[in-house]
């Protein structure tokens, strides 16, 4: 079977790192990836820019994406992916510090799958991998998509 | 003889002539004086407008000397944007003519002889006289009271915008403050699990330590950022009943009440036009404290109940939530308002001190206030006076 792959979205490299890690910690056995803002996301879901040219740009089966980044934010993010019809499957997760209701609010109008905010403590972390890993990649069934298919 | 008295008779007629004559003009010297004296610009005008007397404060108002009055209609004295309507109006003063102010809730301005205006009160009343339907217009230049108005008004938008500023400062910074927070409390819980082999004591202290001042700035920071939410974050007044409020607050405490085996007693409340979700927090706040300071020993009782009180104006609803565990004293009665303040040791109470704070900050935002009284050892009484009647509070 594929590896699942997970692909995190955030300008902040100590948080991807605890995510990382909090994953690893889990038991989580698929691809971690990264980018570092909406840009570099666009891109590589496009594959453009940097991308264009480079093998092995799988789309990924679980987006965790922050909501303050620079040059395209979150919900900028959000609302590319959600209007386009090669993408707007993908679940994504907003894990980011904020936890005001304008921007809960604004993302699930926008049609983000679920809302987290980032825990304060690693052993909060861990436990939201956890509950992350069980409910998007053993408990759902998510569409059947061309590159899931095709892979398995 | 008899001509003699058709003489006396034509005499004595025209003495009563004389003194009639006497007496009126003397009231008139009255009348003048009076106008004369007063602080206020007056005008006589009659019914077609005529400015038929001024005092000198007029003159002095207006610059128009006593002879250029007199040639003047009072319409001259008005703005020309207002001068087509002004007939109109003076005719109508004179269909129902009573004392009364000019243009009551109108801002009214007044035209000088070099053209420039300012601003004035008008009052008016009618003169009656045999001749004429004369009208009598005493003016006030309010130029002074404007500035004095303007200023405050200045003042007061300034003050609400460094408040609003600084109540924006205190949640950004707080949740900027959080950022890094968070990372060295991640890092140092990462530490204290992975590393703890390679730590000697002293090292694991430190770092225990530390972790735990960590958690502490979590819940300063945390508090502080709900304290400022209190403004930036309250939800319009509608129609709430009290009781139903209140009763949602103890529920959330169940777990703490039960623990503690207390007893709270309801009384009755009132409904009142308030946001729910702060004042379910403001007594939350009340009952939670109520339980925590109680007497080794007894048993936690609190009661709330409310009363009216009627002032002129307003009324009033004043709850009271009482508690019969260790009190305070009472020199401390207002400092247990205040933000991150605590009567006790951290070793003996829990708590950043922001819950009274918050309580406060709800209390006012509602047009209340929130006061304590109390006798060390016999338990103490917060009083929430909140009005009955919607009016003052930010919540419309």
């Amino acid at each position: 079977m594929k590896k699942c792959l997970l692909m995190m979205v955030d300008d902040d490299p100590d948080d991807r790192e605890f995510v990382r890690d909090a994953f690893d910690v889990c038991g989580f056995e698929g691809e971690f990836r990264y980018v570092e803002d909406g840009v570099e996301l666009m891109d590589y879901l496009g594959r453009r820019g940097r991308y264009r040219a480079q093998e092995n740009c799988p789309l990924p089966d679980l987006i965790l994406l922050d909501l303050n980044m620079p040059r395209l934010d979150g919900k900028e993010a959000l609302s590319a992916i959600k209007s386009d019809e090669r993408l707007r499957r993908i679940p994504i997760v907003v894990l980011s510090t904020s936890e005001t209701p304008e921007d809960i609010a604004r993302t699930y109008d926008l049609g983000v799958n679920s809302f987290i905010t980032k825990p304060s403590s690693f052993t909060e972390l861990v436990g939201i991998a956890e509950g992350v890993k069980h409910y998007w990649m053993e408990i759902v069934k998510l569409p059947e998509t061309a590159w899931r298919g095709k892979s398995t | 003889m008899k001509e003699g008295k058709e003489e006396i008779e034509r005499l004595r007629l025209r003495i009563r002539e004389l003194e009639d004559e006497l007496v009126r003009s003397s009231g008139e010297d009255r009348f003048r004086l009076v106008v004369e004296s007063a602080p206020n610009g007056i005008l006589v005008a009659n019914r077609e407008g005529r400015i038929v007397m001024v005092n000198q404060r007029a003159e002095e108002l207006f610059g128009y000397s006593r002879e250029e009055f007199e040639a003047l209609k009072i319409e001259a004295l008005v703005p020309r944007r207002f001068r087509e309507g002004h007939g109109e109006l003076r005719e109508s003063f004179h269909e129902g003519p009573s004392t009364r102010p000019m243009g009551a809730g109108r801002d009214l301005h007044a035209v000088r002889k070099d053209g420039s205006e300012f601003p004035v009160e008008i009052a008016l009343t009618p003169l009656p006289d045999e001749t004429d339907a004369l009208v009598l217009a005493s003016i006030v230049d309010i130029t002074e009271r404007k500035r004095a108005q303007d200023e405050l008004r200045r003042y007061a938008d300034e003050l609400e915008r460094s408040n609003e500023e600084l109540e924006g400062f205190a949640s950004v910074a707080s949740h900027d403050l959080q950022e890094p927070l968070r990372k060295i409390r991640t890092m140092g819980e990462r530490l204290l699990h992975q590393s703890r082999d390679s730590l000697d004591e002293r090292g694991l202290d430190y770092l225990d330590r530390m972790v735990r001042a960590g958690d502490n700035m979590q819940r300063l920071i945390r508090d502080l950022l709900e304290f400022s939410r209190v403004s930036t974050r309250g939800k319009s007044f509608r129609q709430i009943n009290l009781l139903e409020c209140v009763e949602e607050a103890v529920s959330n405490l169940e777990v703490t009440i039960e623990e503690r085996n207390a007893v709270v007693r309801l009384g009755e409340l009132p409904t009142l036009d308030a946001d729910f979700g702060q004042m379910r927090q403001l007594f939350q706040n009340l009952v939670a404290n109520a339980v925590k300071f109680h007497r080794d020993g007894v048993e936690p009782v609190v009661e709330i109940k409310s009363v009216t009180e009627r002032s002129e104006s307003q009324s009033w609803a004043v709850i009271s939530v009482k508690d019969n565990g260790i009190g305070f004293d009472e020199r401390y009665r207002d400092r247990i308002f205040a933000i991150f303040q605590r009567l006790h040791g951290k070793g003996q109470y829990e708590g950043t001190g922001i819950g009274l704070a918050i309580c406060k900050k709800i209390a006012e935002r509602h047009g209340g206030v929130i006061s304590a009284s109390s006798r060390s050892g016999e338990g103490s009484e917060f009083l929430v006076r909140l009005p009955l009647e919607r009016g003052s509070g930010d919540g419309e």
